[in-house]
């Protein structure tokens, strides 16, 4: 059931949701439309689900569409995507002419909602030339990339710049990400919803059984690794590290993957890990489904320490989940993870298997700074990291983009 | 006809954008840009850091410092630049010149020119503020001290901090409210004028005006 403003108040305090609503007041009725790639997996779905339903709620006209093509669309956009992430990768004839069919035929279906919107934003590359198929566009079309664009492979990035250079705006998570580009690019760092199946505070008996569901011990330390099964996420690099930690400490590990419709790639990495992982009892190889929340949301709760050791990474989210409910994070020193953990006060940064399990072993070693670093995450977060500053940030930014931009303005 | 004063209490949101400058890797770049940038520039780097969300609570104010302490090691201009307080100078350029004095004076000490890591580099910024109306007025000092210690961070920030760069006297918000109640206010003015406020977050912003009012009050007054 979707959640209202109100349910939020107790966790953020009224004064925050009444910004939300003085801000909201003066883009009443304005009809705003968001386009992504897919409704379930993934960082952007979830934040979609709350950010259209609280826009609604405050007197917004949101609206959620979702780009759907062939096979080929879908290895295409996976190469954009690696490839925005620095990975080189060919762009044939045919992966183009799929991309530009199937935002072709969106654009057909979808012309009439998209033209007539007030705001448009365009998630990540896979919809993002549906712009130049809707040449009667009437309001401001943002391009928001959720990527670490920061050093992306540039053959690829040469074809995607001529489609979001003609965007009004651009949205990027963290200043490092953004690409120069003919117009206004803010940031706006991500969140997460506290109130969301996968952060909501769980009855340690669901949290017991989530662990009891796969043959975890309650009475070891439990590591966990939350990410799609990626190569970015390094989870063999994960296996490794808890394999020297396992010389001197007993332990389990979770490796769990939630699937994403959108990442035809999955299957293949996971193969890899199982092989990496050997059989080994202690390594538990979760493949979940997409809305498997609820265990996501236990299996982190139940961890002593969760792991985010990424070789690259956008934000982070589930860094932000992990601090959320008071869990030191041990991440690799990428992208967003650097601005959310800090040595010694959130987790640690490490940049290989070996500090992986060298900080893994100190945490266990020092449980008085679990808990600190725990109490630390959690507030960080509570103060800037839910879904409600994030709005706060999409109604200013709407504001800004339709009072032209001025450093400084002054709402009636 | 009715001409007492009236307090609005407005409220403002901040959203940050490119400033469209190449970033910096090392300081003789960051000098570069410091010299050349959009004022709004500085002014982002140097007073609404305050207001922007973060996971850490840094030991300097400023984000020149910052990276020059974290991504180049280089701690002596970091604490240089680190004491400087904005609000002290007439206007920004007079804090540019300062700055860009400071830079000189440690890269004609320097033999080799520390630079941070590709991915670490300094990255210009400014933001759009919006301000906005909350509906809530205030009509008598009383009032207003009784709402200050549950103003929202962001208004407190709005009146108190930035208050300082759009009022003509440069002070703050609340002080030109109380000072049109002849001199009763005028102890809690002194009070809040001894506030060190660019140097606090604003946690310890609203502790810190709590701690003036009481000490005019003579006890303890509700609030965060």
């Amino acid at each position: 059931m979707p959640k209202s403003l109100l349910d939020y108040e107790e966790i953020v305090g009224k004064i925050n949701i009444s910004i939300l609503r003085q801000l909201a007041e003066n883009l009443k009725g304005a009809r705003v439309v968001h386009v992504n790639s897919t409704r379930v997996g993934g960082g952007v779905a979830e934040i979609l689900d709350w950010l259209i339903s609280l826009m609604n709620e405050l007197g917004l006209e949101a609206s959620w569409e979702v780009i759907s093509g062939p096979p080929e669309f879908y290895f295409t956009t996976k190469t954009f995507h690696n490839a925005l992430q620095g990975k080189p990768a060919s762009l044939t004839k045919t992966m183009v002419e799929a991309y530009e069919e199937t935002n072709r035929q969106t654009a057909d279906k979808l012309r009439g909602t998209l033209e007539d919107a007030d705001f448009v934003f365009v998630h990540d590359p896979q919809p993002a030339a549906l712009l130049e198929y809707c040449p009667n566009r009437k309001g401001k079309w943002i391009w928001r990339c959720h990527i670490d664009a920061s050093r992306p492979y540039r053959r690829v990035w040469k074809y995607l710049e001529e489609k979001v250079e003609k965007y009004d705006a651009s949205i990027f998570s963290m200043p490092s990400f953004a690409q120069r580009l003919p117009h206004p690019q803010f940031i706006i760092a991500p969140s997460i919803d506290p109130l969301s199946n996968k952060n909501c505070e769980l009855d340690p008996t669901e949290i017991r059984s989530a662990l009891e569901t796969y043959g975890i011990e309650n009475s070891k330390p439990v590591l966990t690794q939350i990410s799609r099964f990626d190569r970015f996420k390094d989870p063999i690099g994960v296996i490794q590290a808890f394999n020297m930690l396992r010389e001197t400490i007993d332990a389990d590990l979770i490796l769990a993957g939630g699937g994403a419709s959108d990442d035809p790639e999955g299957q293949m990495v996971l193969e890899e890990v199982l092989e990496a992982a050997n059989g080994d009892r202690q390594i538990h190889i979760l493949n979940l489904p997409g809305d498997a929340h609820r265990m996501i949301n236990a299996l982190q709760r139940a961890s002593t320490i969760v792991l985010q050791k990424s070789l690259q990474e956008g934000f982070g989210l589930t860094v932000t989940e992990a601090l959320w409910k008071e869990k030191p994070v041990i991440g690799g020193n990428v992208g967003g993870i650097r601005l959310q953990v800090h040595n010694h006060h959130t987790g640690f940064l490490v940049n290989t298997p070996e500090g992986a399990a060298l900080r893994m072993r100190y945490l266990l070693r020092h449980p008085e700074e679990l808990e600190y670093m725990g109490k630390t995450g959690k507030r960080f977060v509570q103060e800037n990291f839910l879904l409600t500053r994030h709005l706060r940030e999409y109604l200013t930014l709407m504001l800004g983009l339709r009072r032209g931009l001025a450093n400084y303005l002054i709402t009636e | 006809m009715n001409d007492k004063p009236v307090f609005s209490i407005k409220d403002c949101a901040l959203i940050t954008r490119m400033a469209g400058l190449d970033s910096a890797l090392n300081i003789r770049e960051m000098r570069e840009r410091v010299a050349v940038c959009p004022i709004e520039c500085l002014y982002h780097h140097f007073c609404e850091t305050v207001i922007r969300p973060t996971f850490d609570d840094p030991e300097f104010r400023n984000d020149f410092s910052i990276w020059c302490s974290t991504n180049l090691g280089e701690k002596k201009l970091a604490e240089q630049l680190g004491i400087l307080n904005p609000y002290d100078f007439n206007n920004l350029e007079e804090l540019r010149a300062k700055m860009m004095e400071i830079i000189d004076e440690r890269l004609s000490e320097l033999y080799y020119i520390p630079s941070a890591q590709i991915g670490e580099d300094f990255q210009f910024m400014r933001a759009v503020t919006v301000v906005f109306d909350t509906g809530k007025q205030i009509h008598s000092p009383d009032d207003l001290i009784r709402h200050i210690p549950f103003m929202s961070d962001s208004s407190l920030y709005y009146h108190f901090v930035e208050a300082h760069r759009r009022t003509p006297e440069s002070t703050d918000d609340f002080t030109v409210f109380l000072k049109d109640f002849n001199h009763e206010y005028q102890p809690l003015i002194e009070e809040f004028a001894r506030i060190d406020f660019y140097f606090l977050n604003l946690h310890e912003l609203r502790l810190a005006l709590k701690k003036a009012i009481e000490s005019i009050v003579g006890a303890e007054v509700p609030g965060a």
